[in-house]
C-alpha cells in the first residue's frame, strides 16, 4: 500500500477563461482573437472575463472597459451571455460530478471533486484527470486546468499553477516544496493589503513566512490572519472552501449607462436580474431565504436592502417582488440610480439528495483501516520525510516521471507570465 | 464480379451491416461493406473495428468477385426500389452498376478494392456453444439499461456475462443501481469466466434475433462471438475488473413489500411529471398497508399518489431516482413485485414477486 492509496486525492477543476471560451467556442472564428466579455465599449461598465489573448495585452477581469479598450484596441468585446454560460457550465458540471465519488461546485467554472481511495477502482489521479480534460475539450472544445493535491487549498493552487490547460499535482510530502515556489502573493486568500503587508516585513518568499511562529504571525496579521498564514504556508487547508453548507450567496447587478431614475424602466431591470439569479439557483439545485437589494446612486453611495422570508424563494416572479418592495423601501424614486443589484443570499443546497453508491459500502471499512494505517505511518516517518525531501532538492530529481518537479524552476516560470 | 440477386433479401443484411459500421461523421475504409462473390452466395462483411458483422445471401452468380462499396448509399438505393430481381455488375474501374429488373433505374456506384479493408475476428468452430435466444435476448432486455456511459468507469461500460454451475449470469451496472439476471444453463458445455461486454453487439443482435430456437457463441480471451443463423457478430471485450458484485447483494432484508407492477409504474410516471430535473429524486412513504409515492415541493409544485400494498413495520421514507424504478419496471412481465429493503440508507431490492433469477440493487438517494 503506497501512501498516495490511502491518501485524500482532491481535485480541484477550473475551467480556462471560461466566459471567453464559451464565446470562442460557438463561433470559432474567435479563437485566436482577443475576446473581452463584459460591457460594451464606449459605455460604462467592466471587463467580465477575457480571453487568454486578450489578457497578453494587459486586459484582467473588472477592468472598466474603457481601459480594456485602451489596452486591446483590437479587442472583440462581447456582452455576457450568461444564460449560455451557465447553460455550457452545468453540462459540464455534470459530466465532472459523474466522474467523482464526490463533487462540490464552488462557483460556475470551478468544483472540488474527491477522488480519495479510488486509485485501485478508477485508476491513477492523473489518467483521470487527463481523462476528464479530454472529455471536455472533445465534447466542448474547452480546456479546463487541474489541480490534485491532498487537500483543496493546495489543489486549488495546483489548478492555478499551470494554467491555461494546465494539469498538476503535488504528493503528499510535497506540500511545502510546492509552496516555496510560489510567492506570497500567490498563496491563495492572500489579498493585496496582506501582500503588501508581507513585502514590508520584507517576507518575500513563503519559506520566510514558515520561519515565523504562529504567534508572531497573530501579533503580525491578527489572530484571523496569521492562523490563516501559519497554516496555508504549511500546506495546510486553512479551510477556505471546507463548509460546504456554508451559506453562500448568488446575485447579479447592472451599472446603467447612464444614471436613470425611470421607475418602470428600473423595475424591468430587476425583473431580468430576478430571472437570472433564479436561472442559476434552480440549476445548481440550491434553495434560499434572503432577498438582497444593492442600490449605488449616482454619487456612489450604496444602500443595501435585505428581506428574510418565511418560506423558500421559489420563483423568478416571486423574488421580482421582494426585489421591488424593497426598492420602494430604500429609494426615494427620484435620486438617479447607478448600479442595480439583486441577489439571495444564506443559500443552501436545500433538499437536495446525493445518489448512494453501491460498491463503496463494502470499501467504507477499509478506507477507515488505511486511513487509520496512514496516520501511523505518519507519525512514524515524520522526520524522515522532510530529510528525504530536502536530500531531493540537492540533486536533479532522476525519474523525470513525477509530476511535481522542482519547485524553484516552475516558481521562475510562472513568474515569467 | 457480376450477380443476380432478390433485393429483399440484401437489403435485410445490409441494414444491418449499417447499424454495425461507424456511424462517425469522418467517411473511412469503415463506412463500406465488402462483398464476396463465389459459389452462388454474396457474403457480406461489415465492421467499425469493434463490433463485426458478416451474413451471406443467395445469388445467382456470373461471374465471381469482390469489393468495397459504400454502405450508406447502398443501403439507400436498394431501399428506393421495389422488390424484385437486381442485376449488379463491377467493371475493372471499380464502378458497381446496380440495374433492377423491376423499374428503368440505373446505378452506378464507385466503390475501391477489398484489400484495404480489414480481417475479420476469427473463432473455431468448436468453441461456439448453444443457447436458446429467447432466455438470452430477455436477458439483454433486462440488464443492459443499467450500464453506466461514464468512460472514467469503462468496467461498468458493458455488460458483465458469466457461466456458474448450470446457469450464465448477466449483470450490469452504473454503480449506483445493478440489474442481474441468472438462467438455467445446464444444456451449455464448459465455463468461461466473467466477461464484459459493450452494449453495441447486444444490441444489434436483440434487435435483429427471431426469439425463436437456439443461437450460439463463444467467447475468447479478446472477443465474443455471436451466431444467428447466417449472420456472425463478433465484438471485443472490456478489459478490465468488474466490481464484485456478489459482495453487494443485502443478504437480510427486514421488510418485504409486494406491489402491483403495473400500479407502481403508472403512479411512478404521473408522480415523475413533477419531479425535479437534475436528482429525478421521487419519494417513497412506506406507511401501515400503503405507499405514498412523492415529488419533491419545487418551484413547479408537487405531485403525490397513494397505493396499496401489504407493508406492516413502521413508516419510513426512501427517496430513489426515479429512472432506478422505472427501467425495472419496464422490463419486468410478472404481474406483482416485491421491494425488499432496510432502511432509507441501504441498498434496495426490486424483483419479481417469487422470483429470484432477476432483481435489481438500488441505492437510495441521500439526504443531508
Amino acid at each position: 500500500m503506497t501512501e498516495t492509496e490511502s491518501s485524500p486525492v482532491i481535485f480541484h477543476a477550473d475551467l480556462d477563461a471560461f466566459f471567453a471560451s464559451v464565446e470562442q467556442s460557438d463561433r470559432p472564428e474567435l479563437r485566436g482573437k482577443p475576446v473581452i466579455v463584459g460591457a460594451r465599449p464606449g459605455r460604462r461598465g467592466v471587463v467580465s472575463a477575457c480571453s487568454y489573448e486578450a489578457r497578453a495585452f494587459g486586459v484582467r477581469s473588472a477592468l472598466p472597459i474603457s481601459q480594456a479598450v485602451r489596452l486591446c484596441p483590437q479587442g472583440v468585446f462581447l456582452p455576457v451571455r450568461m444564460e449560455r454560460y451557465i447553460e455550457v457550465s452545468n453540462r459540464i458540471m455534470r459530466v465532472l460530478e459523474q466522474a467523482a465519488p464526490e463533487f462540490c461546485q464552488i462557483s460556475i467554472d470551478e468544483a472540488f471533486m474527491d477522488f480519495s481511495g479510488t486509485a485501485r477502482l478508477l485508476g491513477e489521479p492523473g489518467e483521470i484527470a487527463s481523462l476528464l480534460k479530454r472529455r471536455i475539450r472533445d465534447d466542448f472544445g474547452l480546456t479546463i486546468s487541474v489541480g490534485i493535491a491532498p487537500n483543496r487549498y493546495l489543489a486549488k493552487m495546483a489548478s492555478q499553477f499551470r494554467k491555461p490547460d494546465g494539469l498538476f499535482r503535488v504528493r503528499p510530502g510535497e506540500e511545502e516544496a510546492f509552496l516555496d515556489g510560489l510567492l506570497p502573493a500567490d498563496l491563495w486568500g492572500v489579498g493585496k493589503k496582506t501582500a503588501a503587508r508581507l513585502a514590508e516585513l520584507n517576507l518575500t518568499t513563503v519559506a520566510s513566512i514558515r520561519t515565523l511562529s504562529a504567534g508572531m504571525l497573530s501579533t503580525l496579521f491578527g489572530k484571523a490572519g496569521g492562523s490563516f498564514l501559519h497554516h496555508a504556508v504549511r500546506g495546510i487547508d486553512p479551510g477556505i472552501f471546507t463548509a460546504e453548507t456554508k451559506s453562500r450567496s448568488l446575485s447579479s447587478e447592472t451599472t446603467f449607462e447612464s444614471d436613470r431614475r425611470d421607475a418602470a424602466g428600473l423595475k424591468k431591470v430587476l425583473l431580468r436580474l430576478a430571472h437570472e439569479v433564479m436561472f442559476r439557483l434552480l440549476y445548481e439545485g440550491l434553495r434560499a431565504k434572503t432577498v438582497v437589494l444593492k442600490i449605488r446612486l449616482e454619487n456612489f453611495e450604496t444602500v443595501q436592502a435585505q428581506e428574510t422570508r418565511r418560506h423558500w424563494v421559489l420563483s423568478a416572479e416571486e423574488l421580482y417582488a421582494a426585489a421591488v418592495a424593497l426598492l420602494e423601501k430604500k429609494w426615494n424614486w427620484k435620486t438617479p440610480i447607478r448600479l442595480l443589484g439583486l441577489g439571495l443570499s444564506n443559500v443552501t443546497a436545500g433538499k437536495t439528495h446525493t445518489q448512494g453508491e453501491l460498491f463503496e459500502e463494502q470499501d467504507g471499512r477499509k478506507q477507515k483501516l488505511e486511513a487509520a494505517v496512514l496516520k501511523i505511518r505518519r507519525k512514524y516517518d515524520k522526520v524522515n520525510l522532510t530529510k528525504a525531501r530536502l536530500l531531493e532538492q540537492e540533486k536533479e530529481d532522476p525519474s523525470g516521471s513525477r509530476e511535481a518537479r522542482k519547485p524553484g524552476k516552475e516558481g521562475e516560470k510562472r513568474r515569467g507570465h | 464480379m457480376k450477380f443476380t440477386c432478390e433485393k429483399e433479401p440484401l437489403l435485410r443484411e445490409m441494414l444491418i451491416a449499417h447499424d454495425t459500421i461507424s456511424t462517425k461523421s469522418t467517411i473511412s475504409i469503415l463506412s463500406n461493406v465488402l462483398f464476396i462473390a463465389e459459389k452462388n452466395s454474396l457474403k457480406i462483411m461489415a465492421t467499425d473495428l469493434k463490433v463485426s458483422f458478416s451474413s451471406s445471401v443467395a445469388i445467382q452468380m456470373k461471374q465471381a468477385g469482390t469489393i468495397v462499396c459504400f454502405c450508406d448509399r447502398l443501403m439507400e438505393i436498394l431501399r428506393s426500389l421495389p422488390d424484385g430481381e437486381i442485376d449488379f455488375s463491377l467493371d475493372e474501374n471499380q464502378v458497381l452498376s446496380i440495374v433492377p429488373r423491376t423499374t428503368k433505374a440505373s446505378f452506378r456506384l464507385k466503390c475501391i478494392s477489398a484489400d484495404k479493408f480489414p480481417a475479420q475476428q476469427e473463432v473455431e468452430e468448436k468453441q461456439f456453444v448453444e443457447f436458446a435466444q429467447k432466455d438470452f435476448i430477455d436477458m439483454i432486455h433486462k440488464t443492459i439499461y443499467a450500464i453506466s456511459d461514464d468512460e472514467t468507469r469503462f468496467f461498468l461500460n458493458g455488460v458483465f456475462f458469466e457461466k456458474g454451475e448450470g446457469q450464465l449470469n448477466m449483470v450490469a451496472s452504473d454503480g449506483r443501481r445493478l440489474a442481474l439476471i441468472t438462467k438455467n444453463a445446464e444444456k451449455v458445455s464448459g465455463n468461461f469466466p466473467g466477461v464484459i461486454i459493450p452494449p453495441k453487439i447486444l444490441n444489434i443482435v436483440r434487435k435483429n434475433a427471431s426469439g425463436e430456437g437456439n443461437f450460439q457463441f463463444a467467447i475468447t480471451e479478446k472477443n465474443i462471438f455471436i451466431k444467428l443463423e447466417n449472420r456472425l457478430f463478433s465484438s471485443n471485450l472490456i478489459e478490465g475488473k468488474f466490481p464484485n458484485y456478489q459482495k453487494i447483494i443485502p443478504e437480510k432484508n427486514d421488510h418485504r413489500v409486494h406491489v402491483k407492477r403495473k400500479t407502481l409504474e403508472e403512479s411512478l410516471k404521473r408522480v415523475s411529471i413533477l419531479i425535479e430535473n437534475k436528482t429525478r429524486s421521487v419519494l417513497f412513504q412506506f406507511g401501515d398497508k400503503n405507499l405514498v409515492i412523492s415529488s419533491e415541493e419545487s418551484e413547479i409544485g408537487k405531485a403525490q399518489e397513494e397505493i396499496v400494498c401489504d407493508y406492516t413495520g413502521p413508516e419510513i421514507v426512501i427517496t430513489f431516482n426515479y429512472f432506478y424504478l422505472l427501467e425495472p419496471l419496464r422490463v419486468i412481465e410478472d404481474e406483482t413485485v416485491e421491494i425488499e429493503f432496510n432502511d432509507a440508507r441501504r441498498a434496495v431490492i426490486l424483483h419479481p414477486q417469487g422470483n429470484h433469477s432477476y432483481f435489481n440493487i438500488i441505492m437510495p438517494l441521500q439526504g443531508e
